[in-house]
């Protein structure tokens, strides 16, 4: 019986997807935890490890069936435990509930009402992820199957149909077959630079030249975003699916995949999941019984932001520092160790088994006409539901931050949102009905990415952020090419000093400049793109860059330099809390006594600004301190929270 | 050992004890050390130290370049046992660089001495020791036959690496930009004041390192920061002090 395992043609795929499901009740209740990065840091292993505690204590561990499982996207409302059959989500669980919720939900069926997901502003419950607002814009190809598989259980994947696209690629299909019907499909590279996957496939099969590569970007620097790693994480066996089709239709048998140093968990469930595919014969030689023969390596990170670019992933791989080369010939021609490879997003390869099986028409009916599918975006920042969120492409940015992010935070203004990683641009309020897909995007000055979206409120300082950007970028910059080297030092000079009231007239036309021999002249696509956060930052706000050169004021009150704390003696209630706190002892006053802060000790760190209950503390800029009073009894108030 | 200068007491004892060579109270005094140690008579030293001196020069070891590089190691091996200040002794710190380079080739076996694979071996060298001993990355330019040159602009190019030991605990304060926009500077800002350290560096008594990290893809929960691999998410500057008191 043991031997039924090893697939070795079409028909034993499906013979053992029908006994997976034949050994499985439907009605048996199934339990599913999230553990991926983002829910495991709140805590969902001492979940899955509570009720396994407490199955045991109930004698109930082989009636009830455990999952741990990858990520749904809604981090911010984790851990995520869901029951089955009756596909129940719980949101924010901890390891007290664990026994009310075998007891209720799993033995009597009922439901936990304090921890469905609680709508902040209707109150309403949802049961069902449709019902949740953040869940229901969203068309989940992807991520879908993230709450339903084991991610270290090739046989959850095969269960939901996984594999049958291969089985129908090798086959049904000739490699000519699949290139053209991924061309039809009009996929877009999802790394960020949306160029057709079809035509690049091609350009690797026709490019002289054996033995030919196919490689997976799981390298997802970008800070802020983080799907690569929650589809690696939640469902490696759909990227490896896409990679084995790809590699056949390319003509390779070896394939990469690079995974960042810092997804650990990534790493090891990608390299599980190629051990078991290799062990049921879906992976090595004479796959499924073809003619077919195709190996895979794991090759990970060690933390650089520049090797996620192409040419320098495949250095990288190669065994060398991790920088990229000039591509005059392209790397899908030239590769590694200069044989064609092709290379493509950790996303793009998992959509691959969707288009085989579906039909490029299918995939062409979603999104719009330029870019097709869905793209995940995380949705982070100050925004009410941060996450990730997969949606048809040509959703505008406003149903996105509004709809599904549910507004800003603390009911503050919008002021812009950030697209595409320290290569993208800030896109201000105006534009907020702007359809997000490849070339909109690009048209105001910003990119796709690789689907960072970090919403920012009126707290944030645009100057700020454009230092940000470009100080985090010139600690990336491999340094292989002056303009990019050199420019990036000149720009976070002047950044830096316009952030600390030190900036001057002309200021801004330099930085134009440089921004430009940037793009012109850089080596690779982190030079060429790196200005677009300040030139968007200078193109849209550019009455805030003068307020900090003119006036020496910072209008967010963000840029340390430029602000003062002071605390209100009308708020204060002096209950010594800052005082406590504070590290530089700068805070005088005591009980019975309002308290006030001696600037010149100050070191505007804002832990009185955190501590204060009372919101006595504020932040000032560009304008006096009023004179301080000392020895004067507090205006007691009722505590308002 | 024949040194004649040390025989001073030699004129007060007289001809008394001639044993192959004459010797002193400094001598005597570690002979009978090196005797209770190890269990055997003078006359079996003598024979147990010509016969590793036969084997020694039977296999050529006294010839260059494996004399050169014996000496090479001997001397790193001397300063590796300073660096992480734990033995004095010439004869363990060499026993304890032999376990380590065991170990390493172990490693590099792991990845089949596959040259391409120079930054997956140099991963699990970091993760085994929590740096990058030199004498390791010389173990590694020898077996892979690849210039030390190359590994140290391997080692220094990426974030992952580390050339000089790091502490007991290791803390990573996430710099994402959605970490960012919710206050992870002043989070660095405190941390560092807290530990009295800059990033990348550790400090004095060994207990931690602080290192920043562009993303750890918890966005949802920022600002944040691990240390080692417990995560705290959601932080206020007023909590760094409690966290850091939980690790001893």
């Amino acid at each position: 019986m043991a031997k039924i395992k090893y697939v070795s043609s079409p028909e034993d795929l499906e013979r053992l997807r029908r006994e997976i499901i034949a050994k499985r009740e439907p009605s048996k209740p199934c339990i599913t935890v999230c553990v991926s990065t983002g829910c495991a840091a709140q805590g969902s292993r001492r979940v899955v490890e509570a009720f396994r505690a407490e199955l045991e204590k109930q004698g109930l561990k082989d009636k009830v069936e455990i999952k741990e499982t990858g990520c749904v996207g809604f981090c911010e409302q984790g851990p995520r435990v869901t029951v089955y059959p009756q596909e129940i989500y719980y949101f924010k669980v901890k390891p007290e509930d664990i026994p009310e919720i075998v007891s209720k939900t799993v033995l009597k069926k009922q439901i936990v009402e304090r921890l469905l997901y609680k709508d902040s502003i209707t109150g309403r419950t949802a049961q069902k992820l449709e019902e949740i607002p953040f869940y229901k814009y969203q068309l989940r190809l992807l991520l879908e199957n993230n709450t339903k598989i084991d991610p270290k259980n090739i046989e959850d994947y095969i269960a939901v149909g996984g594999y049958s696209a291969l089985a129908k690629a090798l086959f049904e299909m000739t490699p000519e077959q699949i290139i053209e019907e991924v061309k039809k499909s009009n996929l877009r590279g999802r790394g960020g630079g949306g160029f057709p996957t079809g035509i690049k496939w091609e350009t690797t099969r026709n490019a002289p030249g054996e033995p030919k590569y196919v490689i997976v970007n799981c390298d997802q620097g970008d800070p802020g975003a983080f799907m690569d790693r929650t589809v690696m994480e939640g469902n490696p066996h759909s990227v490896l699916e896409g990679l084995i089709i790809g590699g056949y239709a390319i003509g390779a048998h070896q394939g990469f995949v690079y995974v960042r140093e810092e997804y650990p968990i990534a790493a090891e469930n990608i390299s599980i999941a190629i051990k078991q595919a290799e062990e049921y014969g879906l992976l090595g030689e004479n796959i499924m019984g073809s003619s077919f023969s195709f190996n895979v390596k794991v090759h990970r990170g060690a933390g650089a932001f520049v090797s996620g670019e192409s040419s320098a992933l495949m250095t990288a791989i190669e065994g060398k520092v991790g920088e990229p080369r000039p591509k005059y010939i392209h790397t899908a021609i030239k590769g590694i160790w200069d044989k064609p490879s092709c290379l493509n997003n950790t996303k793009t390869w998992a959509t691959i088994p969707l288009i085989i099986l579906k039909g490029a028409e299918w995939f062409r009916s979603i999104g719009t006409k330029g870019s097709s599918g869905t793209m995940i975006f995380s949705l982070v920042g100050k925004v009410n539901n941060t996450g990730l969120v997969e949606v048809p492409m040509g959703i505008t940015l406003r149903d996105l931050i509004f709809k599904i992010g549910g507004g800003i935070r603390g009911g503050k203004k919008f002021k812009a949102v950030q697209t595409g990683g320290p290569s993208g641009g800030f896109i201000p309020e105006q534009y907020l009905d702007t359809p997000v897909d490849f070339d909109e995007l690009t048209k105001l000055g910003s990119m796709m990415g690789s689907g960072g979206m970090i919403v920012m409120d009126e707290d944030t300082c645009m100057v700020d952020m454009a230092r940000y950007f470009i100080d985090f970028l010139l600690e990336e910059s491999c340094g292989k090419c002056v303009p990019c080297r050199e420019g990036l030092k000149a720009l976070s000079k002047i950044l830096n000093d316009i952030c600390e009231g030190k900036g001057k007239d002309g200021d801004i036309e330099t930085v134009r400049d440089v921004a430009e021999v940037m793009r012109d002249a850089s080596l690779c696509a982190l030079g060429r793109t790196a200005a677009n956060p300040v030139l968007t930052s200078l193109k849209y706000f550019r009455d805030e860059w003068e307020q900090h050169i003119k006036f020496k004021r910072c209008p967010s009150k963000a840029c340390k330099a430029l602000i003062s704390y002071y605390i209100d003696p009308e708020k204060c209630q002096a209950c010594t809390l800052c005082l406590r706190e504070c590290p530089a002892g700068a805070i005088q006053g005591g009980k019975d006594q309002v308290h006030w802060i001696e600037q010149e000790k100050c070191i505007k760190c804002g832990t009185c600004y955190e501590a204060c209950n009372f919101a006595a503390v504020k932040k000032l800029s560009g304008e006096p301190i009023p004179p301080t009073l000392k020895g004067v009894k507090p205006i007691r108030k009722k505590v308002v929270r | 050992m024949f040194n004649e200068k040390s025989e001073s007491p030699r004129k007060k004892e007289g001809k008394s004890q001639f044993v192959g060579s004459r010797i002193g109270e400094k001598e005597r005094e570690i002979l009978s050390k090196l005797q209770e140690t190890s269990g055997l008579s003078k006359t079996q030293l003598l024979l147990k130290g010509l016969e590793v001196l036969g084997e020694y020069y039977s296999l050529g070891l006294d010839q260059s370049p494996i004399s050169i590089e014996l000496t090479r190691f001997e001397t790193e091996a001397l300063r590796y046992a300073e660096a992480i200040r734990q033995i004095r002794q010439r004869g363990q710190a060499i026993k304890l660089i032999v376990q380590e380079l065991r170990d390493v080739d172990a490693i590099i076996d792991k990845h089949e001495g596959d040259r391409s694979r120079l930054i997956q071996i140099l991963l699990d060298v970091q993760k085994k020791y929590g740096w990058l001993p030199k004498l390791a990355l010389m173990w590694i330019s020898e077996r892979l036959d690849v210039p030390m040159a190359r590994i140290y602009s391997v080692a220094t190019f990426y974030k992952a690496f580390s050339l000089t030991p790091r502490g007991r605990h290791t803390i990573r304060v996430c710099m994402g930009t959605s970490c960012k926009v919710r206050g992870a500077p002043t989070l660095l800002d405190n941390t560092r004041r807290a530990l009295g350290i800059e990033p990348g560096q550790t400090t004095p008594d060994a207990k931690f390192s602080l290192t920043t990290v562009n993303c750890l893809g918890c966005c949802a929960l920022g600002p944040m920061m691990t240390v080692d691999d417990e995560y705290y998410g959601r932080l206020k500057v007023t909590d760094v002090k409690r966290i850091l008191a939980k690790y001893s």
